[in-house]
């Protein structure tokens, strides 16, 4: 029972070989261009750690960052057919308002609002109207497009406009490929609409990279299951990876905390990882990053992907110490580290360089820091600690002070206790967490409604939702019986009588054995 | 002033500190504003100091739960469909605009319909920050008459509204705005150039602009921009501004106040040496308390920013864990006369405390 969890980043390409919670070989390469040639690099070389453990593989799971960056670049973007069903609501405020010209152009000009959707309170905001979803249809057989996204006006609460259309033009047109906002999103119909349309403007290209990482394992051998990691740390499998490239964003930051988690054995823990110039600081609650408010944008387009919550702080390795100790960083040295810094035989002081001294790090050559004075590296470490204890204060749920696990190169930094945290946790393979991360992710499920607690009691409305996420968990490849609630949202609607709360619940699973995972 | 497209962002991130954690997020309203002055030009932002004693001047906003507005798009033709019928049914041509607030979304309305027209928009609001009904609105507190109003749907049908108290009109108008999708544009409070000069809240939006400039130059930690913060609102009908607290939220409950659900948000000092500050909610944020004693309380302002980069949040963004710093300022002095603090004050609300300015609770030192 072996998994393999590969992650493609923008520098480096990791992959780690696991059995349960086991680390058995991990591996770190650079990102080839065509990025599948380093993937097969990193699948070979921790295979070859442990000969014929191929039939004993029976997941492999890829985070990858390809979407965001295709998305971040303008790059493998074709152009979208975007249908709306919300008029006579929202004219002027057509598909795509609000994007930078250059992604909107990648899409093209290619929009058709028509009747359709629903209202807050159930009613139909206006009947779809049979004869404008003939021209639509006309218009599309007539278009070279290849892909559409459907949206329509409160399509999370009621997805029936989205499904009729789709249905209907995947009658007349049965190669187009069709995106439904519904299966994408929230509340927030242009954030819901926007993530449809870069998911659908992303299909060939999702049919691509997960067709030749689906080659790739076969390739070598690997007659397992595979599965892709979303955002919100679970994973879907690679047929709904195919059709749901979207989710994908943001999934980076999201393997890296829960890798640190697991390679801890913490559910619940702080995070920090410290890299060159900055250390991000996040919250593992349950397993699950917390997750920030602010609105995501991917490209300069808004979308209500939600990202985990990330205190950034100006402190790294190769953060520049002022001559008295008193300040480090936020300038650094970056990767110009191993040239300019001291211990490196430049000539510029930083933080490295002050651990280094002090005999706490093994970097560089730590002769030639030996002029520092004993009061200048006392007050550098003691700056360093400060401003790492008032940042995960900042950052602590409750008053308790709780684990904190260092991970990333700058975590050498670290070289004493932290006051603000309960103990120190340095986990052995934390350069390879996102890796791990993706090695263990489970499968997720989410739903939300509007839901006045005057008609319907509140333990009984989450109840009604959390059924509903389980569900969407089990169609995706969860284990009936071990799903669990990861997360219940509620939020009270303002300037709306009748106690109307919106009901978010997020359910997680095990995978369930020889399920739907299988290409 | 000719107020242009690159004045909205500001504009907007001004609207939403001075919103008090309500008045719904503006952005589609300043998509809407945008597409509208792109479209048809510049506004005319006028003093209301320039208007002759007897122009006929109306409010424009929208009416409604911003949830709605989530799904439920405004036209780009509304406000200025919703003017026309205003125009028809009173048989008079208009000749200025003005907003019911300047807190969210509302603050752009006018603008819209304004670009279409070709009509002047006039420097100020009814409100000076964002507040629920319509009574709460200077026009309202002077004794201008909310009615006859125009309603005006997103089918683009128009009900005409009367109403003999301003009570009886904010009841009909939520009506009608829940009857039809939860949000509604409304033209309301016809008045004449004299009486709006006697009860705008004067020079709101020039105010906002700046104030959207002054947090966007000062993005980061709220430390770096409390200072920009405090002498801006010192120069202004705001008056005092003071730093409340920072910290983050521990916990969110809701309870029944005075026959209203409202919430209530924890937070805790980062240095945790300060007892906790909680803030009552009630679609805005309404009172402020250290401990058992109120820091802040409505009609004065209450914000709450986003403490690594003092962007305000509004009430519904508010989450377990969030890093905050909450910031208070005075409100105009027309919100403090009696017959204003009769509707604003928090017993109107349902508390069962007197106003106090929030420059006597903390006064500065000499």
């Amino acid at each position: 029972m072996l998994r393999i969890g590969i992650d493609v980043g923008g520098t480096h390409t990791d992959a780690v070989l696991v059995r349960g919670t086991e680390l058995l070989a991990a591996t770190k390469t650079l990102t080839t261009a065509d990025v599948i040639s380093g993937v097969m690099d990193a699948l070979e070389r921790v295979l070859a750690d442990h000969p014929g453990s191929e039939a004993q593989v029976t997941a492999v799971m890829l985070g990858t960052t390809q979407f965001t960056n295709a998305v971040v670049e303008r790059r493998h973007l074709v152009p979208v057919g975007a249908i709306r069903l919300a008029a006579p609501s929202g004219k002027g405020l057509d598909p795509k308002i609000g994007w930078p010209d250059d992604v909107a152009a990648a899409l093209g000009d290619h929009a058709w609002v028509l009747r359709g959707g629903y209202l807050y309170d159930g009613r139909p905001l206006a009947d779809i109207d049979d004869a404008e979803v003939d021209r639509l249809i006309a218009e599309l057989a007539a278009s070279d497009l290849q892909c559409v996204a459907i949206t329509s006006a409160f399509s999370p609460m009621n997805a029936e406009p989205e499904v009729t259309v789709a249905d209907r033009i995947s009658a007349a047109l049965p190669d187009m490929r069709i995106v439904r906002s519904h299966d994408l999103g929230r509340l927030g119909i242009l954030e819901r609409e926007n993530a449809a349309l870069l998911n659908a403007s992303l299909l060939p290209f999702a049919e691509r990279v997960v067709g030749s990482f689906t080659e790739a394992v076969r390739g070598r051998g690997l007659n397992c299951r595979f599965f892709v990691s979303q955002n919100d740390g679970t994973l879907m499998n690679a047929s709904f990876a195919q059709s749901f490239p979207a989710l994908t964003f943001a999934s980076g930051p999201t393997n890296s905390l829960r890798g640190a988690g697991l390679l801890s054995g913490l559910e619940n823990a702080i995070v920090v990882d410290i890299g060159g110039t900055t250390s991000d600081i996040g919250v593992l609650r349950d397993g699950f990053p917390r997750e920030s408010t602010a609105i995501t944008e991917i490209g300069g387009v808004r979308t209500n992907f939600r990202m985990p919550d990330l205190l950034t702080l100006g402190l790294g390795g190769g953060s520049l110490v002022s001559d008295d100790g008193s300040t480090v960083g936020p300038q650094s040295l970056g990767h110009r580290l191993v040239e300019d810094g001291l211990a490196f035989g430049g000539s510029t002081l930083t933080a490295t360089d002050i651990v280094v001294a002090a005999g706490t790090a093994d970097i560089g050559d730590r002769r030639l820091v030996e002029r520092l004075s004993p009061e200048l590296i006392d007050r550098a470490r003691a700056t360093i600690t400060e401003m790492l204890d008032t940042a995960i204060d900042r950052m602590r749920p409750d008053e308790d002070p709780m684990p904190v696990v260092l991970v990333g190169g700058g975590a050498v930094l670290v070289d004493r206790d932290l006051r603000s945290a309960s103990r120190v946790v340095r986990p052995e393979h934390a350069g390879v967490a996102n890796a791990i991360g993706a090695a263990q992710a489970q499968i997720g499920g989410e739903a939300e409604q509007l839901v006045s607690y005057r008609n319907v009691e509140r333990s009984k409305a989450i109840e009604m939702v959390t059924a509903s996420a389980a569900a969407s968990a089990i169609a995706a490849g969860a284990d009936a019986t071990s799903i669990r609630t990861a997360d219940v949202e509620e939020i009270a609607m303002s300037y709306m009588e009748g106690a109307v709360n919106r009901v978010r619940v997020k359910v997680v699973g095990d995978i369930v054995q020889d399920g739907p995972g299988d290409q | 002033m000719k107020l242009t497209v690159d004045h909205l962002e500001d504009l907007a991130r001004g609207a939403v500190f001075l919103a008090t954690g309500g008045g719904g997020d503006p952005y589609v309203a300043m998509l809407t504003a945008r597409a509208a002055l792109t479209e048809f030009g510049p506004v005319d932002l006028i003093p209301a100091s320039a208007l002759s004693d007897d122009a006929t001047v109306v409010t424009v906003g929208n009416v409604g739960a911003p949830s709605a507005g989530l799904e439920l798009l405004m036209s780009i033709d509304e406000p200025q469909r919703a003017i026309q019928a205003y125009e028809e049914h009173i048989a008079t041509r208009v000749d200025a605009l003005v907003s019911f607030e300047i807190g969210g979304g509302n603050s752009l309305i006018p603008l819209i319909a304004g670009a279409a027209l070709g009509l002047p928009v006039v420097d100020g609001d009814g409100m000076g920050r964002a507040l629920p009904e319509a009574q709460m609105m200077t026009y309202s507190i002077a004794g201008v008459s909310a009615t006859p109003a125009v309603v005006l749907d997103y089918e683009g049908y128009a009900v005409v509204l009367d109403a003999d108290n301003p009570l009886d009109y904010e009841h009909q108008v939520r009506q009608v705005s829940a009857e039809r999708g939860g949000m509604v544009t409304a033209v309301e409070h016809p008045m004449t150039g004299r009486q709006l000069k006697e009860s705008i809240v004067p020079a709101t939006v020039s105010f906002s602009i700046e104030l959207g400039r002054v947090l966007r130059e000062s993005r980061g930690r709220t430390t770096q921009a409390l200072e920009p913060l405090r002498a801006l609102f010192a120069s202004s009908i705001f008056g005092h501004f003071e730093h409340l607290y920072s910290g983050k939220v521990v916990d969110h409950a809701t309870s029944i106040v005075g026959g209203y659900d409202v919430g209530h948000v924890t937070i805790e000092s980062f240095d945790t040496s300060q007892p906790n500050l909680t803030l009552d909610v009630k679609n805005e944020f309404l009172v402020a308390r250290i401990g058992t004693e109120v820091v802040a309380s409505v009609p004065d302002l209450i914000t709450v920013v986003d403490d690594e980069t003092t962007e305000p949040i509004s009430a519904e963004r508010l989450r377990y864990g969030q890093r905050v710093s909450v910031l208070g300022t005075g409100c105009p002095p027309m919100l403090r006369t009696g017959a204003a603090l009769a509707v604003v004050e928090p017993r109107a609300f349902g508390f069962d405390f007197d106003f106090v300015p929030i420059e006597q609770l903390h006064p500065r030192q000499a």
